[in-house]
């Protein structure tokens, strides 16, 4: 295994992938890099290769043509496979298909069993990701017995377990009530918060006012890339994607459509009410 | 059905034996009653109740596990209460057919060695986690890896099978109900109609098996799973007490053997 030290990012040069040799790409010459600590969002509409992007990053698929790399090591590189995916962790859409073992903690002992670690070990993997998923008191429980959030950080958990740094979560939050969403979010913020690096995949924008980047994909490309007020300031262009943009950025905007003069690098309801009270205190005023 | 035989959370010395040592009894077990004439087989009964009161399950807990089996321990018992030669009971025969003393407690026994058999099995299960009869299993399979047997494999396979029977059973309830939202009616009908509503679960049942089958096979490469040597959360180890079952076991099968010959 070539071990590179210097560069710690995921780099993905010219990437194109086609899932048979007649169709039309699915990932169209794709460059991005991401650097260690970053927390990125990609969105995009359904189909537009999001998840085929990611599944690049911890050699799950391998592109046809260009080159994905972990940290220098080239996932066509078959002695690095391994080290890659226990450096890239990911939580897929789907947590029932996720979930292999027969209990909680067996479950989460999957992945540390794969890297032959010693038991006493992996006891203590699976104790600390537990706790830090909150599911300390169902280590014992049968994964049909969890609800859908308790399924998706079981699944958090297994991926914690193998200390990565660098987990994709793959629209974690779909089918989660409000609390069950809530719950996630603040858990991967505070994963990223530990110094792992964060990718994001989401329809929801609301989920990602608060990444670092956030990258926008269509028909297999990269549309844009930048800060969340640089990607939602694009208001226009966002809406010819038919994606959405967070819903207070939404107001703002057309708050101005309609002729108010309101700043619209908006993200979040909480900027929003602040922005719309100086308005009406400024008409008060006058 | 599977609810047959589901582990019940205890603490008593059976739940505590190692599996690789209720497994192997089990399977001594059930070799001796089919080989053993009654007077040993009485005596491996009430070895077999000295085990079920030690595991402290409910006797009928125990019994209620040859339920599914009924219908095959009656066709049984009959098969060799008539068509057993000997005296007979009653004065009259029935194309032939005769009730005989003979038939009787044959038959009688012979059911009571399958009863054996299933109620014996339940015991294990029933004071089995899964996990660990699957690592019981591969334990007493570890013998055969270096004829190329891939212990590591089965054992897998048997656990994901244990897995995801719930989630299958789940998906079978989901698709049924979608047809009935769609007018499909399971109950009502004859044998050809009820066929053919069975085929209409039995091929969606299927995709959606093979779909789950191949993101569940991509999870586990995702989580660095590879075939070969793995390590687990728990290692079996043999206690005192596991040591002593064994020399139980093999002082029951000498015992029998001495009685039997």
């Amino acid at each position: 295994m070539e071990l590179f030290t210097g560069a710690s990012m995921i780099k993905v040069e010219n990437v194109t992938f086609r899932y048979d040799r007649s169709s039309e790409p699915v990932l169209n010459r794709i460059n991005m890099t991401i650097d260690e600590g970053e927390y990125i969002g990609i969105i995009g509409p359904n189909g537009c290769g999001k998840t085929t992007l990611v599944q690049h990053f911890n050699a799950l698929l391998y592109p046809e043509d260009g080159r994905v790399s972990v940290d220098g090591m080239g996932t066509d590189d078959e002695s690095c496979v391994e080290e890659i995916r226990r450096r890239v962790g990911m939580v897929f859409q789907n947590p029932d298909n996720q979930i292999v073992g027969m209990t909680v903690e067996e479950d989460i002992a999957f992945g540390p069993g794969n890297l032959e670690l010693p038991s006493p070990e992996i006891r203590q993997r699976v104790d600390e990701s537990l706790a830090m998923v909150g599911l300390k008191n169902h280590a014992e429980r049968q994964p049909h017995t969890l609800s859908g959030g308790e399924k998706r950080l079981v699944s958090i958990a297994g991926v914690l377990a193998m200390k990565p740094e660098y987990i994709i979560f793959d629209e974690p939050t779909s089918y989660l009530d409000p609390s069950g969403r809530d719950r996630i979010l603040s858990i991967i913020e505070e994963i990223n918060k530990q110094g792992i690096t964060i990718i994001h995949i989401t329809h929801n924008m609301d989920e990602i006012v608060n990444a670092g980047r956030i990258i926008v994909m269509n028909e297999g490309r990269i549309v844009f890339t930048g800060s969340p007020k640089e990607v939602f300031g694009r208001v226009e262009q966002m809406k010819a994607l038919k994606l959405d943009i967070p819903v207070a950025t939404d107001l703002v905007w057309r708050l101005k459509q309609r002729g108010e003069d309101i700043r619209t690098d908006v993200l979040t309801i909480d900027e929003a009410c602040l922005e719309i009270l100086s308005r009406l205190q400024n008409l008060h005023a006058s | 059905m599977y609810n047959w035989g589901q582990y019940v959370p205890g603490n008593s010395i059976i739940h505590r034996l190692d599996p690789r040592i209720k497994i192997l009894s089990v399977i001594v077990l059930s070799i001796l009653i089919l080989r053993v004439d009654v007077n040993a087989g009485l005596l491996l009964s009430v070895f077999m109740i000295a085990v079920i009161f030690m595991s402290r399950l409910t006797f009928q807990r125990v019994i209620s596990s040859l339920k599914p089996f009924i219908v095959f321990f009656i066709l049984l018992f009959l098969l060799h209460f008539l068509f057993t030669e000997g005296t007979s009971i009653v004065q009259f025969s029935f194309f032939g057919l005769s009730i005989t003393h003979e038939g009787f407690y044959r038959g009688l026994y012979i059911t009571w060695q399958f009863m054996f058999l299933v109620i014996s099995a339940s015991i294990l299960t029933m004071t089995t986690v899964p996990s660990d009869l699957v690592s019981g299993i591969e334990g007493i399979l570890k013998p055969l890896r270096p004829l190329g047997i891939p212990t590591h494999d089965i054992a897998i396979m048997l656990s994901l099978a244990l897995r995801f029977v719930p989630t299958f059973l789940g998906e079978v309830d989901r698709i049924k109900k979608a047809q009935m939202a769609r007018g499909a009616d399971f109950k009502k009908g004859n044998i050809i109609k009820k066929i053919k509503n069975i085929t209409s679960l039995a091929l969606p049942l299927v995709l959606s098996s093979f779909r789950k089958a191949e993101e569940t096979a991509t999870a586990m490469e995702g989580r660095g799973y590879k075939r070969g040597p793995r390590t687990y959360l728990r290692n079996l180890r043999m206690s005192s007490t596991d040591y002593a079952a064994l020399v139980l076991i093999v002082v029951i099968m000498a015992g029998i053997q001495f009685i039997h010959s």
